[in-house]
């Protein structure tokens, strides 16, 4: 029998970790359990932007604030290679000014500073980006952390405040009395709690059924690729803007680790949805591959002999309206924050805070409403 | 990009490799062999590309071999990396001549073995290596690794190199074997006739190595620029290292350490065949039917050292079997194919029963993983330190993937083909789990760095 805590979360990836570290500044007693490795599924593969750029116009306040938080964690814990390298998104064609406009008017008016650059401009932010782009906007707040050490320092963080941490130890069940969570079942063992959150990306929903909660996430294959390791070749996170239709519209990273190796991927428009198992992580598929290598050396025509690495599979939490279900749902002291969508790595820190809020029952800074578990169901009923 | 279209595609060739070719394309099956080498041979029947007189038999037999199949209509690929095999077995290669295709019915895995290698203080010196690589300098040019060796580790294999070595004009000068001949390893090696004259014969040249030790292990590499002495303690029989009484040989060049081999599993560890452990057979292994070399994933088979290291007679068996079964599997078979399989199982079992007890035997002490100190570097392409390893484990990741993730050891260009059976060991010690339990880091494609140009190529779509 493992000892009992005030509240269990349900996940070691970075959202679980941001919530047990905002929780344990509340001075709450709390159990961290995961099923693997801390950070080992969804949140490791992760391309860990930290930015507001060309994102979720309702969501901006909230961005803000998570872009703040972690350069907060960096400024009191530098040890997870946090660097604010800014972001530039290409254009290909002169068709995605528009769309690039917008995106810019937008961050303006919330007090942001981004700006569209030619593409001799952008030569001198990015020497290497030499490929025939039309212009790209430029955000100077982005910034990239290594998702595995970033997972670490929230953990060792809540952990110095008393955190508990238990891996390897899959949650199988929520345990009820009447209509009140009182703990979960893992492998380890029983775990009393008076509040559960679940923090388990793709696996989520699978949890919340056994206390016949309902939720509509489902896992979506990510993946991305690495060469190996570089001089320093890219200074900035380069991704492709996000255009309303367009021939090529699709989503692009590509950014160099501090360890040299440069991280990559492109996904083309209707190559998202793949459904699967996050339980069975399959290799990545050979259009994915092209795609990404197109499109990495389109924009770096000189990177053609850098050599390939490595590739990676995982299984992102996705929701009909790609923003996160944060907050209470179903039996009284269950609560949950998952539904990434592929970008719950900034906002993880701010759903950390909107759970501890919540728990500890004061006002949240945030509209909480976007991110309100029932909202689906809700608008049914209107 | 050329494409290949063929029966069977047979990844590594060396005697598994081509006993397999050979029984396959007898019965009939069109066969490519994909290899990395100059020339197919494997480490066992490794060609000399210079042309020079065979150093022994084995180049001979190697040799032979080799001929035999290209009599057979064999494609031989030879110089070629795979870098991928897709879920639809289409394999990815790249060769002298640029990147090609093969677009196989079914798939052999034969890719052999790797040194196994455990971090210790200054193993990162120059002029430190494996056996394995010692011999494959003497076999591919009559190259020695330094004009003063000392040959250490465990095992038989320490012998075979020093025979190689002794007939390059360069024989070792010190042999540091960290098993005591004892009881057991007579009284399995009478259960084996069939080996006494092999065995008679590499004792021979074990005995004319100036300076044999049985139960004393390398402690410590020494030198700045590269190894120029190396510290060796005594096992004492309850396994602990003496440090106390440990010695100092001065005046080498060389240091040629290893610890036995470990299957290299990483193309069927990507075709998500099924894997078991046992420290006997070299740690993980790809699982196979003994009697086909079928393993868990439709078309694919595997044999010789990557379904568990038992050497070159189970080499040759395990390929001749699944040779058979694959091709009887699409339809070609040959004359009497079921005594061809009833002979060669006949002969795989009492050799694999001869391997995995030499291996039990020579099973490398529990002490071993814990030579590196806290600043040894246990991963070299990362420049990782068990001091990092040890910190990462301690907080919580428990297993090698988790050590990996928090420090980044075996991420690097080798992706832990060197340094991830030592890391697995030293793990399991410092969580006091088993090496099994701490697991081993997937691969993923690509097998082998490859150019992005090449990537490119290979998957633009093609005409097949």
């Amino acid at each position: 029998m493992v000892a009992g805590a005030d509240v269990i979360v349900v996940g070691a990836g970075v959202v679980g970790a941001a919530v047990a570290e905002a929780l344990s500044r509340t001075g709450r007693s709390v159990h961290v359990v995961e099923q693997g490795l801390p950070g080992g599924a969804v949140s490791g593969a992760s391309l860990a932007c930290i930015g507001t750029h060309m994102n979720d116009e309702e969501e901006l306040p909230f961005l803000k604030w998570c872009c703040d938080e972690w350069a907060a964690f960096d400024a009191h814990t530098p040890t997870f290679e946090y660097d604010r390298c800014g972001q530039l998104r290409f254009l290909k064609q002169e068709s995605e000014l528009n769309s690039a406009r917008h995106w810019i008017d937008v961050e303006r008016n919330a007090g942001l500073a981004p700006e569209l650059l030619d593409p001799a401009e952008v030569r001198r932010i990015e020497p290497l980006l030499t490929g025939p782009i039309h212009s790209a906007t430029w955000s100077p707040n982005s910034a990239v952390v290594n998702p595995f050490l970033a997972v670490r320092m929230l953990l060792e963080t809540a952990q110095a405040q008393g955190v508990r941490l238990t891996s390897r130890a899959p949650a199988t069940k929520l345990r009820l009395k009447g209509d009140r969570v009182i703990g979960v079942e893992t492998s380890a063992g029983p775990i009393d709690g008076d509040h559960v959150v679940i923090a388990g990306g793709p696996w989520t929903a699978k949890l919340a059924a056994t206390a016949g909660v309902d939720l509509p996430i489902v896992p979506r294959k990510a993946q991305c690729l690495a060469t190996v390791s570089q001089p320093r070749s890219i200074r900035t996170v380069v991704g492709a803007c996000k255009a309303e239709g367009g021939v090529d519209a699709g989503y692009t990273q590509i950014q160099q680790a501090m360890s040299g190796q440069i991280l990559f991927n492109t996904v083309l428009e209707g190559g998202v949805t793949a459904h699967g198992s996050p339980d069975a992580v399959p290799e990545v598929d050979r259009a994915f591959i092209r795609d990404s290598v197109e499109t990495l050396l389109f924009l770096f025509p000189s990177f053609a002999e850098i050599e390939l690495l490595r590739s990676w599979v995982r299984y992102e939490a996705v929701t009909p309206d790609d923003r996160f279900l944060t907050g209470p749902v179903g039996p009284d002291g269950l609560y949950i924050a998952a539904g990434d969508g592929g970008v719950g790595f900034c906002r993880s820190v701010g759903m950390g805070r909107i759970i501890a809020d919540q728990i500890e029952g004061r006002p949240s800074p945030f509209r909480t409403d976007l991110y309100d578990p029932a909202r689906f169901e809700r608008r049914q009923a209107a | 990009m050329k494409v290949f279209k063929t029966d069977i595609a047979i990844i590594g060739g060396g005697p598994a490799g081509l006993s397999a070719a050979l029984a396959a394309a007898k019965a009939g099956a069109r066969v490519d062999i994909i290899d990395a080498g100059f020339l197919p041979g494997g480490q066992y029947w490794m060609q000399d590309p210079t042309g020079a007189p065979p150093l022994s038999d084995q180049v001979s037999e190697g040799r032979d071999a080799i001929a035999t199949i290209r009599a057979a209509g064999v494609t031989i690929h030879s110089g070629a990396e795979v870098w991928t095999v897709f879920p639809d077995l289409k394999i990815g290669a790249n060769g002298p001549d640029g990147p090609f295709e093969i677009v196989p019915r079914a798939i052999i895995v034969a890719s052999g073995a790797h040194d196994r290698v455990m971090p210790f203080p200054g193993w990162t010196l120059p002029g430190v290596m494996t056996p394995g690589a010692g011999q494959r300098l003497a076999k591919l040019g009559g190259m020695s690794a330094g004009d003063r060796v000392v040959l250490a580790g465990s095992g038989p294999f320490l012998l075979a190199v020093a025979e190689t070595l002794a007939k390059i004009g360069k024989p070792p000068i010190a042999l540091i074997e960290a098993k005591r001949t004892n009881a057991g390893i007579l009284a399995h090696m009478a259960r084996h006739p069939a080996r006494w004259r092999e065995a008679a014969r590499l004792l021979a040249t074990a005995r004319a190595i100036p300076d044999r030790r049985a139960g004393w292990i390398v402690t410590e590499a020494l030198g700045t620029e590269r190894v120029t002495a190396v510290r060796i303690a005594p096992i004492a029989t309850n396994g602990v290292i003496a440090h106390d009484d440990a010695e100092v040989i001065a005046g080498i060049d060389a240091l040629l350490v290893g610890w036995g081999f470990r299957p290299m599993i990483e193309v069927t560890a990507l075709l998500r065949c099924r894997h078991e452990y046992d420290r006997a057979q070299g740690g993980w292994f790809c699982a196979t039917d003994p009697k086909s070399g079928r393993t868990s994933v439709e078309h694919v088979y595997a044999a010789g050292e990557v379904t568990g290291i038992a050497g070159s007679v189970p080499a040759r068996l395990s390929g001749r079997l699944a040779g058979l079964a694959a091709a009887a599997d699409l339809g070609f078979i040959g004359s009497d194919p079921a005594a061809a399989q009833a002979e060669a199982v006949a002969k795989l079992m009492p050799a694999r029963r001869f391997a995995y007890g030499l291996g039990r035997l020579y099973a490398p002490p529990e002490s071993l993983a814990d030579l590196a100190q806290d600043d040894t570097v246990l991963c070299r392409c990362e420049e990782v330190t068990k001091r990092d390893v040890a910190a990462a484990l301690d907080a919580g990741t428990q297993a090698v993937s988790g050590a990996k993730m928090w420090t980044r050891a075996g991420m690097g260009r080798c992706q832990g083909r060197v340094c991830g059976w030592g890391i697995a060991e030293i793990a399991a010690r410092i969580t006091s789990t088993t090496p099994e339990a701490a697991g081993f880091n997937a691969p993923r494609i690509p097998l082998r760095p490859v150019p992005l140009s090449v990537v490119l190529e290979a998957t633009r779509e093609v005409e097949a």
